[in-house]
């Protein structure tokens, strides 16, 4: 199995037991000792995201995993089902695999599945989405210099803290990793 | 929330206005500002800090020609124990203190570090470090307006006095069972950091696995509901501090944590030249095998401490993340106008 020094986001490898692919990886320096890297890890098969730093320049085993375009056809009641773009083949992966991710799914969603050895085990969203508001209550006046917010309703649903000046029928994009609004979208 | 660009002269002005109040807090209670150089000939010996090097040219009135190499200042603490070592001779400089730009290569790509930040650093003559924890607590309650609560990133950090305290070793046992008095050796604590299914083969020293174990088994739960003072760090980690009367494996620093965050760090001050030359001479050594930049032993440092007749101690601060802290801003990115990764980019 290849090995790296150089842990960086979007990587996989294997640690404790299971393939993860690294989600964040932030530098981190306590100040007396070396550098190190902290990382957020998810889980290819059971989606359980942790957190775990290692000293810079620690080896890791690589996994080899390939990314391939699909798009999110519909969910029933067995989960949620992709079709890979190249090969027209049909999957679906379980809500427990999609977690959180699961909610920021519309029909055509275009997305990299994760194959590890030619079987989907999972999706990777883009980082940032663009959605439609469907409801929003009216700003207050005069107070957009402040950074105040209001929560808005998505059409998928979701609800998140918009700027006051977001109206009903705006497209704004939204960052999938913790639901946060990154701006208001053309 | 995140500061976007539409507010950042929001944000650029409270900074602006946290700077200021945190000059008041000093000034009120007479401690004097003083400046220090940014160029330095010996920016600290810290073994894994990495430099950033200058060349000084010299003026043609000079009969040395040959360029110096300057570094930028890592910290000022060492420029400000040879002024704190003054205060025999002039009471003024026993208490001082300093905010300016610091610098540390190759520290950014992350929510906490700026290759160039502002670090604020104030030293006491005649005090060890425990005043530096109540400094604290004093300076926060004072740019807080004594608010019992502060709210970062949706949790709220209790801020009422006094902040808890812990040793180094009480929570290596508290969260991990080992207790450092027993475990002094390498391959000791080597074998517990296994245990503890920590990834270590690239770690070759005692510290290094230290620093594994803590900062994935201790430092993500530190100051997320109140500060914390983490305090009596082995001594291996504290080149400038005096080591602890009651047990030497440890020695009189603090680190302050609020909302997860590395705020500060302080010592009670090593004063002792002769103890303080062979501590440097053993950072010295661990810069030449990491391979890293050396420096001369400070002379200058050294001989000043001869005129330090009473204990001292002394703190860094890191400003910009104080600043994130009570302006509630997630990244430095999102704090500082111009920081690296905009630099790089445009």
């Amino acid at each position: 199995m290849e090995t790296t020094t150089t842990i960086r986001k979007g990587q996989a490898i294997n640690f404790k037991n299971g393939t993860w692919i690294i989600t964040e990886a932030q530098f981190v320096n306590p100040g007396k000792g070396s550098a190190f890297t902290r990382c957020k890890l998810k889980n290819m098969k059971t989606g359980q995201v942790v957190e775990n730093t290692f000293k810079s320049g620690e080896a890791v085993e690589l996994v080899n995993v390939q990314m391939q375009k699909c798009q999110f056809l519909y969910k029933d009641h067995e989960g949620y089902n992709f079709m890979n773009n190249d090969s027209f083949e049909q999957f679906q992966l379980s809500e427990e695999v999609l977690g959180n991710d699961g909610k920021w799914l519309l029909e055509n969603t275009e997305l990299y599945a994760t194959y590890i050895e030619g079987t989907p085990i999972g999706v990777q969203l883009p980082p940032k989405m663009d959605f439609r508001v469907i409801e929003s209550p009216p700003g207050l006046k005069g107070d957009t210099a402040t950074g105040g917010t209001k929560d808005v309703k998505l059409e998928n649903g979701v609800m998140i803290k918009a700027p006051l000046f977001i109206k009903e029928g705006d497209m704004v994009k939204v960052n999938t990793e913790d639901g946060s609004y990154v701006s208001k979208a053309n | 929330m995140t500061y976007t660009n539409q507010n950042a002269s929001i944000l650029a002005k409270k900074s602006s206005q946290i700077k200021s109040q945190i000059r008041t807090f000093f000034d009120s209670q007479g401690f004097l500002e003083v400046e220090t150089p940014i160029m330095v000939k010996i920016p600290g010996m810290e073994p894994h800090l990495e430099v950033f090097e200058t060349t000084l040219e010299m003026p043609s009135t000079l009969e040395n020609q040959t360029p110096k190499s300057l570094y930028l200042n890592h910290s000022p603490e060492l420029q400000m124990k040879k002024l704190l070592a003054r205060t025999e001779k002039d009471p003024e400089f026993g208490k001082i203190y300093n905010m300016g730009k610091v610098f540390r290569n190759g520290e950014f790509d992350g929510d906490t570090h700026n290759p160039e930040f502002t670090m604020l650093e104030w030293y006491r003559y005649d005090s060890d470090y425990t005043e530096m924890m109540s400094d604290c607590e004093n300076l926060i309650a004072h740019l807080t307006r004594r608010s019992p609560e502060l709210v970062y990133q949706d949790k709220k950090i209790d801020l009422v006095h006094p902040f808890p305290r812990k040793t180094v070793n009480e929570l290596f046992i508290e969260y991990t069972a080992i207790d450092l008095n027993e475990h002094k050796s390498y391959e000791s604590l080597k074998e517990k950091a296994l245990a503890l299914d920590l990834p270590i083969a690239s770690c070759h020293t005692w510290d290094d696995i230290f620093f594994t174990i803590f900062m994935n088994e201790i430092e993500p739960h530190l100051g997320k509901t109140k500060p914390i003072f983490v305090y009596d760090y082995p001594a291996s980690q504290a080149a400038l501090a005096k080591k602890s009367d009651t047990n030497p494996f440890f020695a009189e620093r603090f680190e302050l944590y609020i909302g997860g965050m590395e705020l500060a760090n302080a010592y009670s001050e090593l004063i002792d030249e002769e103890e303080q030359r062979t501590r440097l001479i053993d950072e010295q050594n661990q810069r030449k095998s990491l391979k890293k930049t050396i420096f001369d032993i400070d002379e200058e440092f050294l001989n000043s401490l001869k005129s330090i007749k009473k204990p001292c101690s002394g703190i860094a601060l890191g400003v910009d993340r104080l600043i994130m802290l009570l302006t509630d801003t997630k990244s430095i990115e999102d704090l500082l106008l111009f920081p690296i990764n905009h630099i790089l980019k445009n």
